[in-house]
């Protein structure tokens, strides 16, 4: 029971973390319509910040730093690249951010090279436990952080002018464009915001129980392409529980993988795309996915 | 009337291509009048051998390593007097873990060398492999995987993996006393690195009694919590790792802070010094093993100590690490090919591929495990092994315990 508990937590955890980059997704394609695919080497970005920043400006500054480097260099690459481009058509930009991040990845690569960098985390390597259930400190600081940062994400959305004009530019370009919302400055704030939110969890993704910061974590920002695309592509609830499911089914296969061999070894590394195919043979839109309406 | 020009155009062509197609082992010929016949990449003067690596990758850092090696080997040994009267020179090309870029810069380096030194990274190592044997081109440093027994051509550095955790099951039951009857995990890469470990382990398990609870990753699983679970839950008495560091960091730190006291033991490139910064470090210390059949950089051996004292004259703040002793190891086994091939008469690519078949009994002074024999095909040239612990005191943070040849690794047969 506390081995299914212990698998149980720790897909919690790692589903809230994968939330917290599906949620940039989700802001991104919301408040400009792109797929990002430079959201990976985004968020490596800013965990590579606070590798190399920590040692002079201490782990909380270098936190600051990082986010804040995440946040302009996304919110740069909208601004800089993708407005500038003139055929808004989603293909072409989404081919855009893949070069992109092509290009961002190889320059880390080189920067960080065979190390790999201690994020310098005040929370270390311990664990805490209860009830027979351990899980490391970072995971259960990760799983506060990105439940308070969806919930001051809900606020802003709600109640702020600022969240109004994002869900009306994210509805209808044209006529917020009419009605006096600077659609640029929306849309940089969505890339913005969707590279802090990558910075915090690379920050995660790269403490205890992984070893640091090394060009591979870009790659993990794609596990969170299913839990994003089963949320159903433009909704933040959704997107958080995409992450949930997938991070809980990722564990339990891992977890139970001697018990499940008759799918494979390794079925863990596909789970998420078998979820995905599901949900969405299921549920076309997505868990929390709106329905397109066409007027005819 | 368009048939005709295109049929004339063709047939030139294939005129051209037939006489452009020259034997790789019909050269300048013995124009010093020593009787040695030459190939590619073999003029009077010169020598010249091939790297194909990856210096703009993955594998950059430690590629690096060996390309700065090796170069300092060779300008050595040249200004001792070469080999065969010659200087060695290198060309040295980057596929950047790409393996179509690998095959493009295989074809067009294979004129110009007469053995590829080093092919780095498994995909190049698939693609090149088939090419280089139709070629009769020598190829050295490819990594351990059991696949290059396969090739004629290739001259594996040291034993295979599945030989290194042959190994490592003998050394848990007959050193650190792991119990008939216990489990112990297996966590490893699908492909030629990570199942030929397990096929080892597999096999040695067998033959001691013991049963492997097998975990598959990939290279990108950096998180191991789900998978030490799943070890604790099995109860293993010792996890042998066919990974890269990172897969084992996280491993070891998991296991050690969850209170699961067991050996770890990986193969060769599960190693890197630079975990011994991360939070693993303790783990690390308390439990890590690691089965190689090249020599840590912190080896006994004379050639080792050689090697170390090279590499630091060339680059002082290079990363220490097993990539000294292996590079300069490869450098020590192409030039014993060259050296047999000039005394053979025969310094054609071929004549170096069939030299290489000719060594056995060859003491590399410590830089691999036991004396390496090439005369059999099919077979590695070593079964042994050393077996040495994370040390932070030691340069390049292994430390040697042992060399051993265990029952199973001996046992062990390949098909």
């Amino acid at each position: 029971m506390s081995y299914l508990l212990t698998q149980l937590v720790n897909g919690v955890s790692l589903g809230l973390v994968l939330g917290l980059i599906a949620v940039g997704f989700v802001v991104v394609f919301k408040s400009t319509g792109v797929l990002n695919f430079a959201h990976g080497s985004v968020l490596l970005l800013g965990a590579y910040l606070v590798a190399r920043l920590h040692p002079e400006l201490g782990f909380w500054g270098a936190l600051a730093a990082g986010v804040a480097g995440a946040a302009l260099v996304a919110a740069l690459i909208n601004t800089l690249l993708v407005r500038r481009v003139a055929e808004h058509d989603p293909g072409v930009l989404a081919i855009l951010t893949i070069g992109v991040d092509i290009l961002l990845l190889t320059e880390l690569t080189r920067q960080i090279g065979n190390d790999v960098l201690d994020i310098g985390a005040p929370w270390g390597a311990s664990v805490v436990g209860a009830a027979g259930v351990s899980l490391p400190a970072s995971r259960a600081i990760a799983a506060g952080t990105a439940v308070v940062l969806f919930a001051a994400l809900g606020a802003l959305a709600a109640r702020t002018d600022w969240g109004l004009a994002m869900r009306a530019a994210a509805a209808d370009p044209d006529t917020a464009s009419l009605m006096g919302i600077r659609l640029s400055r929306t849309s940089a704030v969505g890339w913005g915001l969707a590279g802090a939110l990558a910075a915090v969890a690379g920050v995660f993704l790269t403490s205890y129980p992984t070893p640091g910061v090394e060009p591979g974590v870009s790659v993990v920002a794609f596990a969170a392409i299913p839990a994003w695309v089963l949320g159903g592509f433009d909704s933040v609830p959704g997107a958080v529980a995409g992450g949930l499911v997938i991070g809980v089914a990722q564990a339990l296969a891992i977890g139970y993988e001697s018990e499940l061999h008759f799918l494979g070894g390794g079925f863990g590394e596909v789970v998420p795309y078998a979820v995905m195919v599901l949900v969405l043979l299921l549920r076309p839109h997505g868990l929390f996915g709106q329905k397109e309406a066409i007027r005819v | 009337m368009t048939i005709r020009p295109l049929a004339a155009a063709a047939l030139c062509l294939a005129a051209l291509t037939a006489c452009s197609t020259t034997d790789p082992d019909a050269g300048p010929g013995d124009g010093d009048g020593s009787g040695i016949r030459t190939g590619n990449g073999v003029t009077d003067s010169e020598i010249r051998i091939g790297v194909l690596t990856d210096l703009s990758g993955p594998f950059k850092a430690g590629a690096a390593v060996q390309v700065q090696e090796k170069k300092a080997y060779w300008a050595a040994r040249s200004a001792q007097g070469g080999i065969c009267d010659r200087k060695i020179t290198m060309d040295v090309r980057d596929h950047g873990y790409n393996p179509q870029r690998a095959v493009s810069l295989y074809r067009s380096m294979a004129p110009d060398v007469v053995a590829l030194q080093q092919v780095l990274g498994s995909p190049a190592v698939a693609a090149v492999l088939p090419l280089a044997e139709k070629d009769d081109l020598y190829v050295g440093g490819m990594g351990w995987a059991s696949v290059a027994l396969e090739y004629q051509v290739a001259q594996i550095p040291g034993t295979t993996y599945s030989i290194e955790s042959a190994n490592a099951v003998d050394y848990l039951v007959d050193t650190l006393k792991v119990p008939a009857g216990s489990t112990i995990g297996h966590v490893y890469f699908e492909g030629d690195f990570g199942g030929d470990s397990l096929a080892g382990a597999e096999h040695a398990a067998a033959a001691r009694g013991l049963k492997i609870h097998p975990i598959k990753i990939t290279p990108q699983d950096s998180d191991m919590s789900a998978q030490a679970a799943a070890l604790e839950r099995a109860g293993v008495k010792g996890v042998i790792l066919g990974a890269s560091p990172s897969q084992l960091s996280s491993l070891a730190s998991v296991l050690a802070s969850n209170g699961v006291d067991v050996p770890l033991i990986g193969n060769t490139p599960t190693f890197s010094p630079a975990l011994l910064n991360t939070p693993a470090r303790e783990g690390l210390l308390k439990n890590f093993y690691t089965v190689t059949s090249v020599a840590p950089y912190n080896g006994e051996g004379a050639a080792v100590k050689t090697a170390a004292e090279m590499f630091e004259k060339n680059a002082p703040d290079g990363t220490k690490g097993w990539e000294v002793p292996l590079a300069y190891g490869q450098s020590e086994l192409l030039a014993e090919a060259l050296e047999k091939a000039c005394e053979n008469g025969d310094l054609t690519p071929k004549g170096v591929v069939a030299a290489m078949h000719e060594t056995s009994g060859l003491d590399t002074q410590g830089l691999f495990s036991g004396t390496l024999d090439y005369t059999k095909p099919g077979e590695p040239p070593t079964r042994k092994v050393f077996v040495s612990r994370a040390d932070p005191e030691a340069p390049g943070g292994l430390k040697v315990l042992d060399t051993i040849e265990g029952p199973s690794a001996l046992s062990y047969k390949f098909e």
